[in-house]
């Protein structure tokens, strides 16, 4: 069964607050994982200063992390974003600038997906 | 509610525009007023109202020079400031004193010299409130002194705050403020100089006089803090040496004792090397010293906590947010996972803030 690193959702109604876990794929969402890894809460809150952006806190165990990319765990999108922002993996959706032609995209993803291996 | 009226004989005498006013109300001043016209009749009320205008309101139509202009000020019989009435009758009893018959010449010697100086009692702007006292604001000299001090001089807050008799909440205020006024000068903004001028002549001020220095408020007051409102009945034996830190503990086990709480503690342990240790000098300068050593050394402790605190925390910037990882240990929740240094929610373990009698809302701050 394949071991997914995924984000599974405590908090309250309108309040949500996640827990980046490493879990069995086909298990419940909030089921007691393999391991937690982190957490992340979605919810921004103001600077201190009151200058610069809104933060929203994250906490992660970069080494655990890297161990289960390691032996094949598979993010799913949301946490592969939280990790990818980590500098564990290379970005999957990147905002482009401008529109690509058709003809180049296929190339670009295949080439991103060797750098993630090459990363991880 | 205006004071006593004076008599109606010296009102006819001198008409004004309030005068006129009163008069005219019949037909409104205001062609296009939408006021009903039976409320702009005539009435007992309106009448004492502009009579009272004509005669002491008069006094406040202008502000006085060097001087506040408050109700409480004057005399409701005469409408004439109480302190220069008490002036008049001194130099009369002194000159009866002194057996000259007529102190007129003097009395209008008076008359030219400026007001006499106002006390606490001339401050009152209600004269039914008494306890209402205006109190006196920062000149503009004390304001520019406090600044340069603070900016130019580089002494701390505390210690101009000290010296000043300002409080230190206030003399922040005054810094921040300058430097917006600085700010706004530099790039051109143009400042409300003579709202300012107007409003600080009709206040009472603390000047800066280094030679005749006088004190703008009590800096050492103790704040009052919420856990010592109750009134607490605590036995304790006769024999024990009962503190102040105890009667904290006491009000609250976190409270501070009174000697901390104060805003310049550092007062009274200069008071007491001098007056009860009467230590030199010199002794007191090397002690001083030591002391801000000490502090300035705790506040680098501190600031290079939260420095390294903070190097640890890799932020990344999205378009609209910041994003703040935050390294942990996946094994502080321990081998069950449920240990309590652990992060995040804990599995199997019962969450009671839905259950009853939960205080969900915070009773406290800080």
């Amino acid at each position: 069964m394949v071991v997914k690193i995924r984000l599974a959702r405590f908090g309250r109604r309108k309040a949500p607050f996640y827990n980046i876990v490493v879990a069995q794929a086909r298990t419940a969402r909030n089921s007691k994982p393999i391991e937690v890894l982190g957490t992340y809460d979605p919810i921004p809150k103001p600077p201190a200063d009151g200058e610069g952006k809104p933060f929203k806190d994250i906490k992660l165990d970069t080494a655990r992390a890297k161990y289960w990319l390691g032996v094949g765990a598979q993010p799913s999108d949301p946490a592969w974003r939280l990790l990818s922002m980590a500098g564990l993996l290379v970005p999957k959706y990147r905002p482009s600038p401008r529109p690509t032609p058709a003809s180049s995209i296929p190339e670009a993803s295949g080439s991103a997906d060797k750098e993630a291996n090459a990363v991880v | 509610m205006p004071p006593p009226l004076r008599s109606p004989s010296v009102l006819s005498s001198t008409p004004c525009c309030a005068y006129q006013l009163c008069r005219t109300t019949g037909q409104s001043s205001r062609p296009f007023s939408t006021t009903p016209r039976h409320d702009q009749r005539v009435t007992r009320a309106r009448r004492g109202l502009f009579r009272w205008l004509t005669a002491q309101g008069e006094n406040f139509r202008n502000p006085l020079s060097e001087s506040t202009n408050y109700m409480g000020a004057y005399d409701n019989r005469v409408g004439v400031l109480r302190r220069v009435l008490e002036q008049r009758e001194q130099i009369v009893l002194d000159s009866a004193e002194r057996g000259e018959a007529s102190p007129e010449k003097e009395l209008s010697a008076e008359k030219s010299k400026s007001l006499p100086p106002e006390t606490t009692r001339d401050r009152m702007p209600f004269p039914l409130n008494k306890a209402f006292v205006s109190q006196a604001v920062l000149s503009e000299g004390l304001r520019d002194e406090i600044w340069s001090r603070v900016m130019r001089e580089g002494q701390s807050v505390r210690e101009v705050s000290a010296q000043l008799k300002v409080e230190m909440s206030r003399v922040g205020a005054v810094v921040r403020l300058k430097e917006i006024e600085k700010e706004w000068k530099r790039i051109g903004k143009p400042l409300a100089r003579p709202y300012a001028r107007a409003v600080m002549s009709m206040l009472p001020k603390t000047p800066f006089r280094p030679e005749n220095f006088v004190s703008h408020e009590s800096i050492n007051d103790l704040p009052v803090h919420a856990s010592t409102g109750q009134q607490i009945f605590h036995p304790t034996s006769e024999s024990r040496h009962f503190t102040r830190l105890d009667a904290a503990k006491v009000f609250n086990k976190r409270l501070l004792p009174a000697d901390d709480r104060i805003p310049h503690p550092e007062l009274v342990i200069q008071h007491r090397e001098r007056v009860v240790e009467e230590l030199t000098v010199q002794e007191r300068k090397e002690r001083a010293e030591l002391r801000a050593a000490e502090a300035e050394e705790k506040r680098e402790k501190i600031a290079n906590k939260q420095a390294q605190a903070e190097a640890r925390v890799k932020k990344v910037e999205s378009d609209r947010w910041e994003f703040r990882f935050t390294p942990i240990n996946a094994d502080d929740a321990g081998k069950d996972g449920r240990g309590q240094s652990g992060v995040g929610w804990r599995y199997g373990v019962p969450l009671y803030d839905r259950s009853r009698g939960q205080v969900k809302i915070p009773t406290s701050v800080g």
